[in-house]
């Protein structure tokens, strides 16, 4: 291809060659015949021949490669195909020249714009020798979550000069999967009211074998012996006994609000980043106390991950969470109209939220309460990420923020356990603030 | 199942709907008192100018230079050097007469202060442009130098300075030789001032890690080749094809020494048009090669021999 270089020169030979004849200047057509000899050189040697050769013209170009580039293959190999966010991925990109002649080649391996390179890079200016291989190594980081691919691998090799020019896009793709990066969490202060048939590590407020101290009763025949707690007999003289709270599993409902609307704010700080964090965070707290755990996201769509336990039910929930686009408004009751009939009653269900651009979240929380389900709403507030961003003044902010506390006063007279989830705030704080501790 | 907003109306029939807090997302960017869109919400693209691509075109995004390294130094060296020469040589090959401010002023001495004041400008504008490696003022300096030699010659040769004597100024070969070299030499400042340019935008993106380069000496080894063996190739490719109108009748005189003996006497051939006809016959034979793509034919042979 032409670059701009030579399409000026070559423009510019033409006119003085022609001006030289007007004006009968031979000078004007010397300088031309040199342009013309300079350019005409570059195109025979310059290792991109085949596409001035052909006079095809650049917009004509089919992106096909021609005989410098045919010989060019790359492949890429990964250190690791699934990370959390913040995490790091060593990326090995192997050229191969099988021509018999070397090359200068430029190879810029394209990757996704949210990602930083943290050592090495992925833009590289090479003399490659005939029959030659070379390795390209460096690390990316990736602060966000999501589906990524890598490449292709664009190369081009162009003149000395750079007069004219070919690329190829090597089309060598590796997918890999940014999980949302958690938190660990000693307590989430969330239990089921409702026992489940086989016993599990969680607490359901009701007597019953456990772990957890509940309270104390008189002894009754047939009770163990070690169940007595002696220093309460001491106290009354009557034979007491400790009962504890019944473990059980619980099924836990994790709802991940990822509407258009939750990504207002930066793209590393906002309320969608934010809930995907808490979702992994939680889920896995819960799947490592052996509960069920179920996840709905709604933007465009209700996609939901069926209850479920165990390590690989905590791979499904991140790959989802990692993959939720904030697109579409689903409201929330849609959402409530779907699940109630498959959900066991009085499970608790965390909601992440920012509570924002939908007039159904009052009455399908309502529906939730109205069904004795144990509701808890983190709402990452996009009102301080915006603020924090300058976004808003201060005057707006106010305005907005009255209105907001306005819905979560009302949103708490319904019993909803909910928690403006301020940007500095732990997960661990919100949630122990939306319980009430 | 994709349910939109607006298919659930029918949800809320019987329902008590509150409206909820406006949507943030509408706000960013407008709530602000002055109203300007926000500075971080608009992502920064570097975008080589107009003037940087047609000088090459930056290898990077553009970004201030740093220091210049050796390599570039030594471009910068080479530029100066060529600029003198060019200066020289222009102000030798492009007398006033025929000039613009010839015809205008009508005046041999104010048309010869101007032409030199021209040239003056040209190679000072182009230091500057090299020194500050500034493209603004390299570009200017390019024109300066076309506007200098823009003037109607007569179809002849004819020089400001009998530098030379005047044995040298009756041979038509010498004469070409200069003229050759003084293309050359124009050609050369072009590729060395766009060279100084290139190199420091990649010199700054190798030190900025942006780029890493791999065997740097072989590929700096292969453009200093270049900056070489281009030149001389371009200048005996010139000399032959201006040549043609000494050529032809040698080749006629084969058939026909009387022929060749006219065609050498022809003032036609020997005026700046059977230069050009002569250019344009080779050029044609140039175009014709392409035509039936002997480079690709080249390139695949040399790519795939043993």
């Amino acid at each position: 291809m032409w670059s701009r270089k030579s399409a000026m020169l070559g423009s510019l030979a033409v006119a003085m060659y022609l001006l030289g004849l007007t004006l009968r200047n031979s000078q004007l057509v010397t300088i031309a015949v040199v342009i013309f000899v300079f350019l005409t050189w570059a195109a025979l040697f310059g290792s991109h021949a085949d596409v001035s050769a052909s006079g095809r013209r650049a917009d004509e170009w089919t992106g096909e490669e021609g005989v410098a580039l045919s010989n060019v293959s790359a492949m890429r190999k990964l250190s690791s195909a699934r990370i959390f966010e913040d995490g790091e991925v060593g990326v090995t990109l192997r050229m191969q020249n099988h021509s018999a002649l070397g090359k200068i080649l430029e190879v810029r391996d394209r990757v996704p714009e949210v990602m930083r390179i943290k050592d090495g890079a992925n833009y590289i200016l090479m003399e490659l020798g005939p029959r030659r291989e070379t390795f390209i190594e460096y690390t990316v980081e990736c602060p966000l979550r999501g589906f990524y691919s890598l490449g292709p691998v664009a190369v081009r090799v162009q003149d000395p000069f750079g007069l004219f020019h070919k690329e190829k896009e090597l089309h060598v793709y590796n997918d890999f999967l940014v999980f949302p990066k958690m938190e660990e969490l000693k307590d989430t202060f969330v239990k089921s009211r409702v026992p489940k048939i086989f016993t599990g590590a969680v607490n359901i407020r009701q007597p019953g074998p456990g772990s957890e101290f509940y309270s104390l009763r008189e002894y009754f025949e047939g009770d163990s012996f070690r169940a007595i707690n002696w220093s309460a007999y001491a106290r009354s003289g009557k034979l007491m006994v400790n009962e504890r709270e019944r473990d059980a599993v619980s099924d836990i409902i994790l709802i991940v609000d990822s509407r258009a609307v939750s990504e207002t704010g930066p793209v590393s700080r906002n309320a969608l980043v934010y809930s995907t964090r808490a979702a992994a965070s939680l889920a896995k707290f819960f799947l490592g106390r052996r509960d069920s755990v179920g996840l709905i996201t709604y933007g465009d769509e209700v996609v939901s991950v069926d209850r479920d336990t165990g390590k690989k039910q905590l791979y499904v929930i991140l790959t989802k969470l990692a993959g939720a686009m904030a697109r579409g408004n689903v409201p929330l009751q849609v959402v409530v109209n779907r699940i109630l009939p498959h959900i066991n009653k009085g499970s608790p269900i965390i909601v992440l939220s920012n509570l924002e651009d939908d007039p159904t979240i009052i009455s399908a929380l309502r529906d939730f309460r109205a069904r004795n389900f144990d509701v808890t709403v983190l709402s990452p507030s996009s009102l301080e990420f915006e603020f924090d961003a300058k976004r808003l003044d201060r005057t707006g902010y106010e305005v907005l923020k009255t209105e907001r506390d306005v819905l979560i006063s009302e949103l708490s007279s319904l019993g909803v356990n909910i928690m403006d989830w301020e940007p500095d705030m732990l997960l661990s704080t919100a949630l122990a603030g939306a319980r009430g501790f | 199942m994709a349910t939109k907003s607006g298919d659930t109306a029918h949800l809320y029939d019987g329902k008590t709907v509150r409206s909820s807090a406006p949507s943030r997302k509408k706000l960013a960017g407008t709530s602000s008192s002055s109203g300007e869109i926000p500075k971080d919400a608009i992502p920064t693209v570097e975008i080589p100018t107009f003037i940087e691509s047609l000088l090459g075109g930056p290898l990077v995004p553009k970004m201030k230079f740093l220091p210049a390294d050796k390599m570039v130094q030594n471009l910068q060296l080479g530029c100066y050097g060529v600029l003198i020469a060019l200066g020289i040589l222009t102000y030798i090959v492009t007398p006033a007469v025929g000039t613009i401010w010839f015809t205008v002023t009508g005046s041999m001495t104010v048309a010869s202060i101007l032409q030199i004041m021209v040239v003056v400008c040209a190679v000072g504008t182009g230091f500057w442009g090299t020194m500050f490696r500034d493209a603004r003022f390299l570009l200017v300096s390019y024109v300066l130098f076309i506007l200098s030699v823009m003037r109607f010659a007569s179809s002849k040769v004819s020089f400001s300075q009998d530098l030379f004597g005047e044995a040298f100024m009756e041979s038509e070969l010498m004469l070409t030789i200069l003229v050759v070299i003084y293309a050359v030499l124009l050609v050369m400042y072009f590729e060395l001032s766009n060279g100084v340019l290139r190199f420091s935008m990649l010199d700054t993106s190798i030190r900025t890690r942006e780029v890493y380069v791999m065997n740097v000496k072989k590929i700096i080894g292969k453009y200093h080749r270049s900056l070489v063996i281009n030149p001389l190739i371009a200048g005996t490719l010139a000399m032959l094809v201006l040549s043609v109108n000494t050529i032809l009748p040698a080749f006629i005189s084969l058939f026909s020494e009387q022929t060749a003996l006219r065609m050498e006497e022809s003032v036609e051939l020997i005026s700046v048009y059977g230069v050009a006809l002569g250019t344009l016959f080779v050029f044609i034979i140039v175009g014709g090669l392409f035509i039936l793509d002997l480079p690709t034919h080249l390139q695949s042979w040399r790519e795939n021999k043993d």
